[in-house]
């Protein structure tokens, strides 16, 4: 029994290595000089420097890369719950032998190769002249986004008891009442665990935001990239970037694991 | 509706618009029928919205994959039906892509429920350390994937990199990187997507883990069946409805995998990592060759549907075959 708890602790110990050392590296990259970093063979030990910091924000509108991904995702996680957690719920109280279906219909948008969307809804927002804008992002974040809520709080819904609402509905509450104040409370966790889903997918997303946005729009995961191209520019600042980028969200889904966790099982399951 | 359908049948037709007699035509008194309504009615925005930005704009993607449409010659616009279709199934380069994302996909699914079987059976003791574990091992899943695929691209080149300069050094890769050489570079990619979702696997199979009957493992342990046995005959049958979903959902993201190719390789060298998504990034968005590009987005969905076709087949044939 000794020999096998050892064993899986060993285990779990190299996992853990395995998956934190790089976001390690990219942490303390930042604040390697570039001395440090362009040594052959590869240095361990370094004096720490804020020099990277100083460059993304001569390279970079900081403050605006942030305002834009914050914009980005923040409006396509009002929208997705907004939209989805209604019906999630309406798929999950409905006795209709169409409702599965539906789930199902929902479960399969999220399939859909980003592209196939894409290169139409590129079109569409050219000839509406919202190419550049904010709007044609948070509309195609908000597909895929919604297909999940949808998905994920219909599974919620189901699991809570239907008498509750019941009761409320035969005490004289309305149905939206028995909605908001009977059942929305009671899946708090759900719609947390889907805010921080839709949070993190628009966030974390660099394909639709590189053609549908401008220099003046962009978000932070379309810079990353560019950081790597650019002269003058070093891994350091990869590292640096990442502090606006990468990092706050990795914290906020520490923060919520709870739901994190909860959610991903629920949401596949 | 149909209920009410039948009642207001039966009801003498009033001609009056408003009036209890129309409320009762509708079944609007019952709560049964309002009920409906409601629920319709809070269906409706998301399902609306599903339809117009994505159902139209896909069914718009058909359509253009039958047109020579170029936005580089916007004026010429002609229908050539399936000829795109066909220019896909020739070209080269397209059939390369096609192959890498299966290679792609295959590999990296592969890979992941391996390790995260191994991973969710060392973590399956319910304890604090395990708790601990489990919430920074799944820190790669909130990772954005450009920043995964730059990350791993500076460790793993051999002129500074952590990793590449030692392994060029040592001759486990060639001089140019796992990365840089036509031989390893796919194998590389699928080691960022290894890293960056095995975390994921391994919380699907550890709540599928958690959620067996104790005491048919127990019984089975008293019965005297070795460790392997209870793998093979309780834990691994019971597991599989947990490996299906996550298998479909993984193979969906896998085949349209973009920013972590993008990052780390670009596609290259050659065209080695050259996967669907980015070729039909690259046709469609930044040649502007509209409907070809659109041939390739839907040859994708047509793909995704029969890959998802053949694991439901499939994990549906092994557990009727190891559970009965």
């Amino acid at each position: 029994m000794k020999l096998q708890l050892f064993i899986e602790r060993a285990t779990i110990t190299f996992g853990l290595i395995f998956f934190l050392l790089p976001v390690l590296w990219l942490i303390t990259v930042a604040y390697m000089p570039g001395s440090a970093i362009f040594a052959s063979p590869p240095a361990l030990g370094f004096t720490p420097t804020l020099k990277n910091f100083d460059t993304i924000f001569t390279l970079f509108d900081i403050p605006k890369l942030v305002t834009n991904s914050i914009v980005i995702s923040l409006g396509t996680t009002i929208l997705s719950l907004t939209i989805g957690i209604p019906a999630g719920y309406a798929l999950a109280r409905s006795q209709s032998r169409f409702a599965p279906m539906m789930a199902y219909f929902f479960l399969a948008v999220r399939m859909i190769p980003t592209v196939a969307t894409l290169i139409p809804f590129y079109l569409v927002m050219r000839d509406l002249g919202l190419l550049g804008t904010w709007w044609g992002v948070i509309m195609l974040h908000t597909i895929l986004n919604t297909a999940f809520v949808v998905w994920m709080m219909y599974a919620y819904f189901r699991g809570l008891p239907k008498e509750l609402e019941e009761a409320a509905l035969t005490d004289g509450c309305t149905q939206f009442g028995a909605f908001f104040k009977v059942s929305l409370p009671l899946v708090k966790p759900g719609i947390i665990a889907c805010a921080l889903f839709t949070m993190l997918l628009s966030w974390n997303d660099f394909l639709i935001p590189s053609f549908l946005t401008n220099a003046d729009t962009k978000p932070i995961s379309v810079a990353l990239l560019s950081a790597f191209g650019v002269q003058d520019v070093t891994w350091g600042t990869l590292g640096a970037l990442a502090h606006f980028s990468t990092i706050p969200i990795v914290i906020m889904t520490l923060f919520l694991n709870r739901y994190f966790v909860q959610g991903l099982t629920k949401g596949v399951h | 509706m149909h209920a009410s359908d039948k009642d207001a049948a039966e009801l003498p037709r009033n001609n009056h618009p408003i009036g209890a007699d129309n409320q009762r035509r509708w079944g609007l008194n019952s709560f049964a029928s309002r009920r409906k309504i409601f629920l319709i009615l809070f269906c409706m925005p998301a399902l609306l919205y599903i339809v117009f930005v994505a159902v139209l704009p896909l069914a718009q993607g058909i359509w253009y994959s039958f047109f020579d449409y170029s936005l580089m010659r916007p004026n010429r616009r002609t229908f050539v039906g399936l000829e795109n279709y066909y220019t896909l199934f020739k070209n080269n380069e397209a059939r390369t892509a096609l192959i890498n994302t299966f290679v792609f996909t295959f590999g990296a699914i592969v890979i992941e429920f391996g390790l995260g079987l191994v991973l969710a059976l060392a973590m399956w003791r319910d304890s604090r350390f395990n708790n601990i574990a489990l919430a920074l091992i799944l820190i790669p899943v909130s990772i954005t994937p450009v920043a995964a695929g730059l990350v791993f691209r500076a460790v793993l080149t051999p002129d500074f990199g952590l990793i590449g300069y030692w392994a060029a050094a040592f001759e486990i890769s060639s001089q140019r990187g796992f990365l840089g050489d036509p031989s390893t570079a796919m194998a590389g990619v699928i080691f960022i997507d290894v890293w960056q979702w095995t975390p994921l696997v391994t919380l699907i199979l550890l709540a599928g883990l958690k959620s067996l009957p104790g005491d048919v493992l127990e019984a089975a342990e008293v019965d005297g069946a070795s460790a392997f046995q209870r793998f093979r005959m309780i834990v691994f049958p019971m597991l599989l409805p947990a490996v299906f979903l996550g298998v479909v959902f993984r193979m969906m993201d896998a085949f349209r995998v973009f920013d972590i190719i993008i990052a780390a390789t670009g596609g290259g060298p050659g065209n080695t990592t050259d996967v669907l998504m980015v070729y039909a990034v690259k046709q469609g968005l930044q040649f502007f060759n509209i409907g070809y590009g659109s041939a390739v987005a839907n040859l994708m969905i047509v793909c995704i549907i029969l890959l998802t076709l053949v694991v439901t087949l499939v994990i549906r044939r092994a557990d009727r075959r190891i559970n009965s």
